[in-house]
């Protein structure tokens, strides 16, 4: 019963309830651009990616050789100090860089691709597909995964490739039961049933229709399992199960720990690598976060503020009787 | 009582769900231990010794009477013997268990109250200084490697304020003079108290985020305005319409997380040399005491079955629109 | 229209919204009128035009990224100078609202009884326990049995629901009500028994309890069975403003005319012949008529002059230069 629908950039009645509504071209990236935070994130991001990629240009010393005295506070010669092998931290920092963050987006690429496979599958398909698979995703998600992923590593794998695979084995699961909610959402709108009707056969409807509105929570998702799978590998590096003969900040970790850096007051061999670690992994969460808090209009939605609407003098605008 | 079948029907999928465990579990390890054993590579390791191996972790009869063996066992409470120390699984978890439990609670309780605390007054106080600086701090240590924070927190604080900082109790103590029991357990206190820390900040930063996400969401409800309209106060909005919902999805979340508390502590008891079941954990699979592991593991899936049936249970007993 | 002091008086009211990307969005552009006891006003036009924009300003409801200019005098007090400050105590006490989608309105944890308690106990009308016989005296009057107060939201229907969120906006006895799209979005038996209790509250009921009500709404049969007035809006201001049948059989604004003409008749079965073109952006200065691009009747100044508030007849108002005698020469 309604009389025309506006198409207006922005919504009368979603303004009055506070949301402002964004127009579809380019969401993605309208939520970013208008969310600092998410931007901020991303540059970190991007400084620690361009410090991988340029790694062996930016240590100041080759990080495998003794430099320097163990354990030497920081100085002009050593910015950041020496670890328990001589080495100088600094660079042994930035070549760090290379294998967190590898082994970071290489085992999230791994999740989300399994995940993602799965919960399209499971959501598009529905039926018995879709049971199968849920039922197996539960079962994974009820298995502790720090143990299991301890237990592998001490098995399996002590070589990056091993440690790659197992982080991504262990954490697809979120992503499959995300995915697979939002492309049963996406499935049930109008022009997909529409595309159906026409003939469009199920590869097509997929990729053409579905996973482009899948897209976004797809990157945010990515972005959160990146810094996932950097923390799963200090864990596993800490443990004594990485690689030995890669440099990664979890080993550096792992080397203040059994090189006794508390007692030595090496503070420089412990506080480095961690700061690296968090900051790298803060990023993400604010991206990652971010973009997911923008998909989410709820959340935007605050009908509690201390904020309050703000009152004008008479007569500020077009006046007229 | 309202929808007492409902209660039937989820107890009776977590007790599948367990046997399901159970099962795998099995598979798992079995598999496991005939790898190891074939994998085995050291001087002594001729056919015949691998034989004996192989004899004594019972992998010499078929799949099939291992499974019922095993099953058998597992109805009495027989966890089998550990690999290294020959002595029954059931005996070498009772210390370990009975050290990790108070450590982690208290970890645990601190996350939840701070957790809550921070995270309701940022949603409350949303887009001010306030919420900010609550948000940002939850997500500082939401990010922080555990093992990492247990370092700092033994680098910085340990010595500074007394604390010890690895072990579950001072050696010297009660060797040379008597200790009254109170001072026993000061001591342990003592030696929870960092552990415990460092576990309950990274909660914490987890924790305080959910809690803040729930509220938020819970106030831009419709029913949120219309308590406005009625003319509520924002603090009374958040106390009586708040709180109350977003309990329902924090309870379930807080309550999922908690299965999975003990593999977050394996780190903070390995940092801290606290002879928990976290640190257990690591000696075993270090030592390939497969009954062990096998024991470990299964104890933890059942816990994080037991917890998931919890906010389930809880989820329902809280929130009337759930029927069966 | 009785005469006397009004009830409800708002003067050249505004509002703006922040944009997102920087500017501001006019939803609102001067809206005026005066409300006097017992009057049943419909405020009527398209989504976006402003209208729920307008009561949410009267009950203060606006978020933080709004401002605005203008009075809304209660018993003679202007409530809007001091924003939150000054509106707040007169909520549901005063002026109370429905809101659109009000099956949503209720607190899914708490019992509907105790939520039409809150509001009385909040303003110290009563305890919880005194408030229980209102609260099923309310109840009846919006036709649900009053034991079903101890009863959770999800366990009405939403009709009931509908009808429950009125009798909680009448819990304070307020003086107006302003009641946004509360037909909107239920199904025909549910929207015709809301109907009804609407009409009895704007009669007999409405004269008991003394109410006034403003009735927000783009569904014109509505308007025309519960109002006794009418106001239309376009653009963020009201263009036509008088007595409904004047409205209906005499409109003064070609927007209006098109409206009205477009429904086929008051048990319209939803099928409207909409009028083509959509409404100007309101984040930008609009020169001239708004409604000129749809206009059938548009002309000379239409697309350059902004339409003065004129009176062709007494009582009923409009801002369309074709009223306008000054411009046009001739009274039409």
């Amino acid at each position: 019963m309604s009389l025309i629908e506006p198409i207006q950039a922005a919504d009368e009645d979603s303004l009055a309830h506070g949301i402002a509504k964004t127009s579809r071209p380019g969401f993605v990236r309208s939520t970013l651009l208008g969310n600092r935070a998410a931007m901020v994130g991303l540059g970190i991001i991007g400084f620690f990616v361009f410090v991988a990629i340029f790694a062996p240009w930016l240590e100041p010393y080759d990080p495998t050789e003794k430099v320097g005295p163990v354990y030497a506070p920081p100085s002009s010669e050593f910015w950041l100090g020496t670890d328990d092998g001589g080495g100088d931290m600094l660079s042994l920092l930035i070549a760090g860089s290379r294998v967190s963050l590898g082994v970071g987006f290489l085992a999230a690429l791994v999740a989300i691709l399994i995940g993602g496979t799965v919960g399209v599958l499971s959501g598009y398909f529905g039926g018995a597909t879709d049971t199968v698979l849920m039922r197996f995703t539960d079962y994974m998600l009820v298995i502790p995964d720090i143990p299991l992923m301890i237990i592998a590593a001490a098995l399996f794998g002590r070589n990056l490739t091993n440690i790659v695979v197992i982080i991504g084995i262990i954490y697809w699961t979120s992503t499959a039961r995300l995915i697979r909610a939002q492309v049963k959402s996406v499935r049930e709108r109008v022009y997909v049933k529409r595309a159906q009707a026409l003939g469009a056969g199920n590869r097509r409807l997929v990729f053409k229709h579905v996973l482009p509105q899948v897209a976004p929570l797809l990157i945010a998702n990515t972005v959160l399992m990146i810094a996932l799978a950097i923390f799963a590998e200090t864990f596993i590096t800490f443990l004594g199960l990485g690689d030995p003969s890669t440099i990664s900040w979890g080993r550096l970790i792992e080397n203040a720990f059994t090189g006794e850096a508390t007692i030595n007051n090496a503070w420089w061999a412990i506080v480095p690598p961690g700061v690296c670690v968090t900051i790298v992994i803060l990023a993400c969460t604010m991206v990652g976060q971010s973009v997911e808090d923008g998909l989410n209009p709820r959340l935007r939605v605050g009908h509690v503020s201390v904020k309050r609407f703000r009152v004008r003098p008479a007569g500020t605008k077009a006046a007229d009787k | 009582m309202r929808g007492a079948d409902y209660v039937v029907k989820r107890v009776a999928f977590a007790l599948l769900t367990v046997f399901i465990a159970i099962t795998l579990n099995f598979v798992l390890f079995r598999a496991l231990s005939g790898d190891a054993v074939s994998a085995l590579r050291c001087r002594q390791c001729s056919a015949a010794f691998k034989e004996a191996q192989r004899r004594d972790l019972g992998l010499d009869k078929s799949k099939w009477e291992q499974y019922t063996l095993y099953l058998r066992d597992l109805s009495r409470f027989d966890l089998g013997n550990s690999v290294p120390s020959e002595k029954p699984v059931r005996g070498e978890l009772v210390e370990p268990i009975k050290n990790s439990l108070p450590m982690i609670a208290l970890g645990t309780l601190f996350a939840i109250v701070f957790g809550t605390l921070v995270g309701v007054i940022s949603a409350w106080r949303r887009g001010t200084a306030v919420d900010k600086g609550g948000l940002y701090t939850a997500l500082g240590f939401y990010s922080m490697p555990t093992q990492w924070l247990g370092l700092m927190l033994i680098f910085f604080v340990a010595s500074a304020v007394g604390l010890p900082s690895s072990g579950i109790k001072t050696p010297t103590l009660g060797l040379f003079t008597d200790a009254s029991t109170w001072d026993l357990l000061i001591d342990r206190m003592k030696h929870m108290i960092l552990p415990a820390l460092t576990l309950g900040l990274v909660l914490y930063g987890d924790y305080a985020l959910i809690v803040r996400s729930a509220m938020l969401e819970t106030l831009g409800e419709d029913y949120v305005l219309t308590a406005r309209a009625k003319g509520l106060k924002n603090w009374a909005i958040v106390r009586r319409h708040g709180l109350r919902n977003a309990m329902l999805p924090i309870i379930t979340l807080v309550a999922l997380s908690l299965g999975f508390i003990i593999g977050g502590s394996i780190t903070v008891e390995y940092v801290f040399s606290y002879p928990g079941l976290g640190l257990l954990t690591v000696e075993a699979i270090d030592k390939r005491d497969f009954p062990l592991l096998q024991a470990i593991f299964m104890l933890l899936t059942i816990s994080v079955i037991f917890f998931n049936l919890l906010a389930d249970l809880l989820y329902f007993k809280f929130d009337p629109r759930v029927t069966t | 229209m009785s005469g006397g002091v009004p009830v409800l008086s708002v003067e050249d009211l505004h509002v703006w919204f922040d944009l997102p990307g920087g500017g501001e969005l006019h939803a609102v552009q001067g809206v005026s009128f005066d409300l006097y006891e017992g009057d049943r006003m419909g405020l009527v036009g398209e989504s976006g035009c402003g209208k729920t924009t307008t009561i949410l300003a009267i009950m203060g409801l606006l978020p933080s990224t709004a401002s605005v200019s203008g009075k809304v005098i209660l018993n003679g007090t202007d409530i809007l100078v001091g924003g939150e400050a000054t509106i707040s105590p007169h909520r549901w006490k005063d002026i109370s609202m429905v809101f659109q989608g009000a099956m949503n309105a209720f607190d899914p944890v708490k019992t509907v009884g105790d939520q039409i308690a809150e509001p009385m106990v909040l303003h110290g009308m009563a305890t919880r326990k005194s408030a229980r016989p209102r609260v099923a005296e309310l109840l009846e009057l919006v036709g649900i049995a009053g034991d079903r107060a101890d009863r959770y939201p999800h366990e009405f229907s939403g009709g009931m629901r509908q009808r429950a969120a009125i009798a909680m906006a009448l819990a304070c006895s307020p003086r107006v009500l302003l009641a946004d799209e509360p037909t909107t979005a239920l199904d025909v038996m549910v929207q015709a028994q809301i109907l009804e209790l609407l009409v009895r509250l704007s009669t007999t009921l409405g004269q008991e309890l003394g109410l006034t009500v403003i009735l927000v709404t783009h569904d014109l049969p509505v308007v025309a069975q519960v109002c006794d007035r009418a106001a239309v809006m376009y653009a963020g201001e009201i263009v036509e403003m008088g007595r409904m049948s004047a409205i209906y059989h005499d409109p003064r604004h070609p927007y209006s005319r098109m409206l009205f003409s477009a429904t086929p008749d008051l048990l319209g079965d939803g099928e409207v012949i909409s009028i083509p073109g959509a409404p100007p952006r309101l984040d930008r200065e609009i020169v001239g008529c708004p409604f000129t691009p749809r206009c059938d009747s548009a002309f000379e100044p239409c697309g350059t002059i902004r339409p003065r508030r004129v009176e062709p007849v007494a009582g009923h108002e409009a801002r369309c230069h074709l009223n306008d005698a000054g411009l046009t020469g001739v009274a039409s």
